[in-house]
């Protein structure tokens, strides 16, 4: 008898976002210099840094908020090709609608906040162009159910709600659509400690039931070592350090990630 | 050839009251809101003799578009005898020199306060539409730079986003009257405050709407056989106000738009608000032979 | 039965009207005159706000309208619609302006000095009775100084300009029609700098004068120093196809600098308008001054005071409500009927 033996088949994902080359100045200012990632699919890229790091800068050009001097940003989807950050205006919307989420630290930015917490699910999947009412109330429901949302205030208005319930109606508009990225800015900071480890909790599940592509910007180590499988270190708008969460935490090479780390540990 | 030749004596008034650079004006914007079907187009509004927020908005289309061998319309609420209504008709007159007539049917031009007459109109015939607020995204924006840049944009989540939460809230959409319409597939305006019940009469219509806001200096259109789609949601229909089953009190007519007079006994009675549809009826029902046209709706519907 | 044949509303308007018209009864050309030499600065304010100088027109307007302001600038803009263009006369140079009154709160003493003018400034204001009794009020004499007044001065913010304190405006050199001009075109923003002056020279003083000292209590950032306030007559200079210049006659001006500290130097408002109204210019310059960064969508932004001081928009709209409105008005109520029979259930868990 016979074995056949296959060579073993080595698939090679490619990643799904890259970022190349981007600079960003505002007058005198380097915000951002020469920064180049890539996030591969299902995979969690954490961004460490202090403020004045570039990192928050960094996830807004992601979300086309802003165009940087220089760089390139591309996602390997179908039906998107090239530099994103050279889209035009529509382009530029319909691609952050329906394959880009995003949650800011302060839900503010993220919501309506006197709209229902429904509605401003909705608003996603309209702005996307779904015209039935009953499939918007069942995939907001859907949404914030997945972000572990109370369903029985479905329709209260963020305002009303808790930080923690806010940064859950952010989550629940930001995988709405099932976007292909979803941009964390800080999600959890600012919460209570207790609330800060239940969405965290909710972040982890979510991204391992969904294999959701994320990019989390933080200060935090702890929030960055939960979720994140690679980490990005930045600091004065450069990245000092990149590499597995687990090798940049016990082995940091550069002498600001050590900095970083031992001051934490 | 003399000085005398030459000119004209000074009169206090152009032909049609407007100047020349202001019929210039409305005109090329007319032309470019046609154009871009249901796009507001900025435009110098001129003051004229009547108050704004009184119909100088339309007041200026029909007076650019006037000559004596047009015959006028004017109705306020669909009456041709409402105040406001017989003061334009009589300034138009007066200006113009142009016929004036009650019956739509003989009307070239109409100038309509907030409703569209029952008859169907044709394509030798023009609607110029009085509008106070050209802007449907106020609600949402109230500052019209943004809006503008919102319309720019197809930027309208935040308008379908308030429908949905009339429907959650009271179950139906509350909007009633200015129903936010699609025009063309591209750009959403406001109809002007008609009724639900006249938005359909707009789509794929034969005759020509000019919507014109006068103090808000905009103008907007929607051409002949041109898409005008009220905004709603594919599983919850557009619904027209429930006159369908009602009868005109004076004139017998059934199933129109009317207008309710509340009694003393706390009921209410209808009279069709279109006033002139109205008398007609009346007169037919007397035996008088006229033309009555052909309606949008019958018994109470219109056929899709 | 015969159809409806009485149309009430033809008759109603015509009757109507003439009830108000009947409380002035016989208008001539001597009334004209008297309104016209009795109230000359309520002439001033409608022209101003009119944008149209006539001071015959503006006192028919007023005689005509029995003083109702808003009614008597709708009629002279109506008929300014309606007058042709002939030309556009030249610029009106700062230093070439007549001027009558001219005064600074920035400094004690300026080159041209204070002059104080026509004003009711220091006057006591009591009620002169006596006049009701018949004893006519004869205003004593003025006594000229010595030294007359110059006839022209040139501006505060000249001299703060060579001193580095204010960077004044850029002007573009734009001249006749190439100046843009708010009656031939739709008013965008933000606004070309012409159609914000002009938008200004012709706002309601009232609401000019609401906004700014909302402004001046706190709602501004600015808190403005009268640099200059002036009122002068501007000489009116047209230029002839075939060349020759000639002056088509004077109007009377008034104009406001206002200043306040914006950084390391002074920013800077202006405002003019036809006619003497001081108040309205101190105001519209102050409203100027704040709206410079002011922020998208508040009250201190010119989006915001410019649409709202506009008198005739604001008014013919605020009396606009008493236009029928019953079949929007049936609409609604259609609406909330139905909504009312159908309660909604709760959002199911």
């Amino acid at each position: 008898m016979t074995l056949t033996l296959h060579a073993p088949r080595i698939v090679k994902t490619a990643p799904l976002v890259q970022v190349h080359g981007v600079s960003k100045s505002y007058g005198p200012v380097v915000a951002l210099r020469e920064v180049a990632a890539k996030v591969y699919p299902g995979e969690v890229l954490g961004i460490v840094g202090e403020s004045g790091s570039g990192k928050s800068t960094l996830l807004r050009m992601m979300n086309l908020e802003e165009t940087p001097d220089a760089g390139s940003y591309t996602l390997d989807l179908p039906d998107v090709e090239g530099n994103l950050f050279d889209l035009n205006r529509f382009a530029r919307r319909i691609l952050c609608a329906t394959q880009i989420g995003i949650v800011y630290q302060n839900p503010h930015l993220g919501l309506l906040m006197n709209h229902s917490s429904s509605g401003n699910v909705a608003e996603r999947l309209l702005v996307a162009g779904e015209r039935r009412f009953a499939v918007l109330r069942e995939k907001a429901k859907e949404a914030l159910a997945a972000s572990e949302f109370p369903l029985e205030r479905l329709d209260a208005p963020p305002i009303e709600l808790s930080g923690g319930m806010q940064q859950r109606v952010q989550l629940a508009k930001a995988i709405a659509l099932a976007p292909a990225l979803l941009l964390l800015d800080e999600p959890t900071t600012g919460l209570d400690v207790s609330v800060q480890a239940l969405v965290l909790d909710t972040l982890k599940r979510l991204q391992r039931d969904r294999k959701i592509t994320m990019v989390i910007v933080s200060h935090d180590l702890g929030v960055i070592r939960t979720l994140a499988d690679r980490v990005m270190v930045m600091r004065r708008g450069e990245v000092v350090e990149a590499g597995l969460v687990d090798q940049i935490f016990q082995d940091p090479q550069h002498a600001y990630t050590q900095q970083l780390v031992h001051a934490k540990l | 050839m003399s000085l005398a030749n030459l000119t004209k004596p000074w009169a206090p008034m152009s032909y049609g009251f407007l100047d020349a650079s202001a019929k210039r004006e409305l005109r090329r914007k007319m032309i470019k809101s046609v154009c871009v079907p249901g796009c507001q187009m900025p435009y110098a509004s001129r003051e004229v003799p009547m108050a704004r927020g009184w119909g100088t908005g339309g007041l200026q289309v029909s007076l650019t578009l006037i000559n004596p061998q047009i015959t006028v319309k004017v109705i306020d609420q669909g009456a041709d005898d409402s105040v406001n209504a017989a003061s334009i008709r009589r300034f138009l007159a007066r200006v113009s020199g142009a016929p004036t007539t009650l019956d739509t049917l003989k009307a070239d031009l109409i100038q309509s306060r907030h409703r569209i007459p029952e008859e169907v109109l044709r394509e030798d015939q023009v609607l110029v539409l009085q509008v106070p607020n050209p802007e449907p995204l106020r609600s949402v924006q109230p500052n019209m730079s943004i809006a503008r840049q919102m319309h720019g944009d197809a930027d309208y989540g935040r308008m379908w986003l308030q429908l949905y939460e009339q429907i959650v809230r009271s179950g139906r959409v509350m909007q009633g009257a200015s129903y936010p319409s699609m025009v063309n597939g591209r750009h959403v305006m406001t109809p002007s405050p008609i009724p639900r019940w006249d938005v359909p009469k707009l789509h794929m219509a034969k005759h020509l709407t000019i919507l014109s806001a006068g103090r808000e200096k905009r103008i907007f259109a929607v051409p002949p056989f041109t898409r005008v789609e009220p905004l709603v949601f594919d599983d919850v229909p557009y619904r027209v106000e429930d006159h369908a089953g009602l009868t005109c009190s004076r004139s017998g007519a059934k199933g129109f738009f009317m207008n309710e007079i509340p009694q003393s006994d706390g009921t209410s009675t209808y009279e069709v608000s279109d006033s002139e549809y109205g008398v007609k009826s009346i007169r037919q029902r007397d035996g008088e032979t006229l033309t009555m046209g052909e309606t949008w709706y019958k018994d109470g519907e219109m056929p899709q | 039965m015969a159809y409806v044949a009485t149309r009430g509303g033809e008759r109603a308007i015509e009757q109507s009207e003439r009830l108000f018209r009947e409380a002035m009864g016989k208008i001539d050309a001597a009334r004209v005159s008297e309104v016209k030499a009795a109230l000359p600065y309520l002439v001033d304010r409608v022209m101003g706000e009119a944008s149209l100088y006539d001071e015959d027109l503006a006192a028919l307007a007023l005689t005509q309208t029995g003083g109702e302001l808003y009614e008597a600038v709708l009629v002279l803009r109506a008929w300014r619609t309606t007058q042709p263009r002939l030309c556009v006369a030249a610029a009106v140079e700062q230093d070439s302006l007549f001027t009558h009154r001219r005064i600074s709160a920035a400094f004690k003493d300026i080159p041209g000095g204070q002059v104080l003018g026509p004003t009711l400034d220091y006057s006591h204001r009591v009620l002169a009775t006596d006049v009701l009794g018949g004893t006519p009020f004869d205003p004593p004499r003025v006594e000229p100084a010595a030294n007359p007044a110059p006839a022209h001065q040139p501006s505060v913010s000249a001299w703060q300009a060579a001193n580095d304190l204010v960077d004044l405006p850029a002007t573009d050199g734009a001249a006749g029609e190439a100046i843009p001009d708010l009656t031939r075109e739709p008013l965008l923003f933000p606004a070309k700098r012409a159609h914000t002056l002009q938008s200004l020279a012709r706002a309601e003083t009232g609401g000019v004068l609401a906004l700014g000292y909302a402004a001046m209590r706190g709602y501004g950032q600015a808190h403005p120093t009268v640099n200059e306030l002036r009122l002068a007559e501007a000489e009116v200079m047209v230029k002839h196809p075939n060349g020759t210049e000639f002056s088509a006659g004077r109007v009377k001006v008034s104009q406001a600098e206002v200043v306040s500290k914006t950084g390391d130097k002074l920013g800077l408002g202006f405002a003019a308008t036809f006619g003497w109204n001081e108040v309205k210019c101190i105001s519209a310059a102050t409203l100027d001054l704040n709206s410079k960064g002011a922020p998208k969508g508040s009250p201190t932004e010119e989006e915001f005071f410019l649409y709202h001081t506009e008198g005739v928009e604001a008014s013919g709209f605020c009396i606009h409500f008493k236009l029928p409105h019953y079949v929007t008005f049936q609409s609604s109520l259609d609406a909330m009927r139905d909504a009312k029979a159908k309660p909604v259930k709760e959002p199911a868990e």
